[in-house]
């Protein structure tokens, strides 16, 4: 069996919930305390085997979890953390439709960087979403436009974690 | 490395780590072991990448720079801390070496900046998302009531039950300076929009005939110096919160009219003929026991009733335990601030005094005593001898002295430090700080004389 470690990006607006899902994922644990991230930390976790479908192999993924604060700017530093991924989780929060807004404008300059990367979306924060449909489209929309999956997570309960960085798993495959 | 560029990486307290392109290390300089050793293995002649998984996914890019086609790569506030609450950041620039085909990493250890930075961010993303989170701003306010006690887990919940029935009146009770204050607003800000009022009246602060003209407002000419008409404070909270501190206070012909106000849930200003309607609620607080006061004939029963449709109970200071160190820890930090020292703690004598005494005047009487500690210590640590508890200067159960006489046939020193070493345990259920604190020993002391007598 094929073991291969890809890099992928947590992105998304500031308070979205992008270390909470990682430390859900990678730790299993949840704090309700928001602690602003600076910078960028790396979280290492080894993935159940996967079929690749055409191809029948077993492969199993390491990813390595980039935590990434919310960027204001794009410049050289930024494009250098999104150099070299493989895949990214884009989360919104569904309690606040502005970050909604803010996708976009976060995969398009993900994908300038890393053209071939997969993106996910996520909805975080499940948990207290109170089912807004209007909410909802629009990150359906969202979603479409990247061609893409729309996951929606709770990091507070664990609901949907390991199903979205599965789903980028799946996407990923192969290892190039 | 030219000399120039040798001189200027020490200069700037930057560690260098030379590498071949096959990404093994050739070489680091000793300022690099330096910055490492705070952030991973010790670094050695392995391959670059499982010192700084950071650049899995770039290798292409690196690859171009060794071979001086890029110019270099660069990546800011790497977070590599660890769980033990030791923040360590660091930058790292990729640049092409002057040996061919080898690439020069540059580290330089950004923790300060990293945590400046994050501290300005914090304080910018709460802002916002306590004007604009509902769920953020409860949670919020929640970690505003400190401590991890049982009691003060109760209040939380109990708060944040409540918070869900925005127009639920409660009654807050306890001690003076338990947090009665801090409760109802916690309360307010937690149910009802950021913006939404919070009216607060102390009763017992306000004179008898102003009361009534206070509360309900009045019109021009109501009486002899109504010059204007104004607005009361039932007026002012509409839409929000009306605090009633010190509802004991209040006199028995006010409160009569206080409860009309609330059965009905309308008022009128004096000297108005006209109804306002009263969308508010009351919180009303009092360190009285109501219960003893109606009894009394001091307090309505049925205001009493009316007021007690929920109410809470703020634990006093001395049931709190361990939550006293929290809350005076969090004081230091606000006079620290406030006195521009740099006080980093309190010493083991000075806990023990904190813990031990029973705080009748509560948090008030905490803070005052350690904002008088903070104005006249020259320490970096509070020691017990800075605390003045109820007029009297601490002292700590230590220094209070014992007539100790040895018995004829004499002694063996070290095992009487013995058998003390392992009474202190015993009472403090193993648990090493509070043998120590028991030993007026600090816990490292402890530490060292159980290896000492082989009881660790």
């Amino acid at each position: 069996m094929a073991s291969v470690k890809k890099k992928i990006c947590l992105l998304g607006s500031f308070a979205v919930g992008k270390t909470s899902l990682i430390e859900r994922f990678v730790y299993d644990r949840f704090d309700e305390k928001y602690l602003t991230t600076i910078g960028v930390k790396i979280s290492q976790k080894a993935l159940p085997p996967i079929q690749v479908p055409n191809s029948g192999q077993m492969i199993q993924h390491t990813f390595l979890i980039w935590d990434i604060a919310a960027l204001e700017k794009f410049d050289s530093a930024v494009m250098n953390y999104f150099r070299g991924a493989a895949g990214a989780l884009v989360v919104a929060d569904l309690t606040r439709p502005e970050t909604i807004g803010h996708i976009n404008e976060v995969c398009d300059r993900f994908k300038s960087i890393s053209p071939d990367a997969i993106v996910v979306v996520l909805g975080n924060k499940l948990d207290i979403f109170k089912k807004d449909k209007k909410t909802l489209t629009a990150l359906k929309t969202t979603a479409a436009d990247y061609e893409t999956d729309l996951i929606l997570t709770s990091a507070k309960t664990g609901e949907q974690v390991e199903q979205a960085f599965m789903n980028l798993s799946q996407k990923i495959g192969c290892p190039q | 490395m030219s000399d120039a560029l040798e001189q200027l990486l020490a200069y700037k307290n930057l560690g260098t780590v030379i590498f071949n392109e096959q990404f093994n290390i050739v070489e680091a300089d000793k300022r690099a072991h330096e910055i490492f050793v705070s952030i991973g293995p010790r670094l050695s002649k392995g391959n670059l990448l499982d010192f700084f998984p950071e650049l899995i996914g770039s290798e292409d890019f690196l690859n171009q720079i060794i071979q001086q086609k890029k110019s270099d790569f660069h990546l800011e506030f790497i977070n590599r801390s660890t769980g033990d609450e030791r923040s360590t950041y660091f930058n790292l620039l990729v640049l092409p070496d002057k040996q061919p085909n080898h690439g020069l990493l540059i580290l330089e250890d950004a923790t300060d900046q990293a945590l400046a930075a994050q501290g300005l961010n914090q304080q910018r993303y709460e802002l916002y998302l306590y004007k604009c989170d509902p769920e953020f701003r409860k949670q919020f306010l929640s970690e505003s009531i400190l401590g991890n006690s049982e009691a003060i887990q109760l209040v939380r919940e109990t708060i944040q039950k409540l918070s869900r029935f925005p127009s639920a009146t409660v009654l807050l009770m306890g001690e003076t300076g338990s947090g009665k204050n801090l409760a109802a607003r916690v309360l307010h800000y937690s149910s009802m929009s950021a913006d939404a009022p919070f009216v607060e009246i102390n009763c017992a602060a306000l004179p008898e005939h102003l009361i009534e003209s206070e509360l309900f407002g009045y019109e021009k000419g109501a009486f002899t110096h109504a010059v204007t008409a104004k607005r009361g404070l039932l007026e002012e909270a509409q839409g929000g919160t009306l605090f009633l501190d010190e509802i004991g206070e209040m006199p028995l012909s006010m409160q009569a009219k206080l409860l009309n106000a609330l059965e009905t849930k309308q008022f009128r200003r004096l000297g108005s003929t006209k109804s306002i309607e009263a969308d508010i609620r009351v919180i009303a607080a009092s360190n009285r026991n109501l219960q003893n006061e109606v009894e009394e004939k001091r307090f309505r029963e049925d205001l009493f009733y009316r007021l007690n449709v929920v109410s809470m109970t703020m634990p006093p200071l001395r049931e709190l335990g361990a939550d006293i160190m929290i809350i005076s820890e969090y004081l230091l930090k606000l006079f620290n601030v406030e006195f521009k020292k740099d006080v980093r703690g309190f010493t083991e004598d000075a806990r023990h005094i904190l813990l031990g005494y029973s705080w009748p005047g509560n948090v008030r009487e905490l803070s005052n005593c350690l904002e008088r500690a903070m104005i006249f210590t020259d320490q970096d640590t509070l020691d017990a001898s800075a605390l003045i508890i109820s007029g009297t200067q601490a002292r700590p159960g230590k220094h209070q002295t014992h007539q100790w006489t040895v018995p004829p046939g004499g002694i063996v020193l070290e095992d009487v430090e013995r058998q003390l070493i392992l009474s202190a345990l015993e009472q403090s259920d193993h648990n090493k700080s509070k043998a120590a604190r028991l030993l007026g020993l600090t816990r490292d002391t402890l530490r060292y004389r159980l290896d000492k007598y082989q009881l660790s």
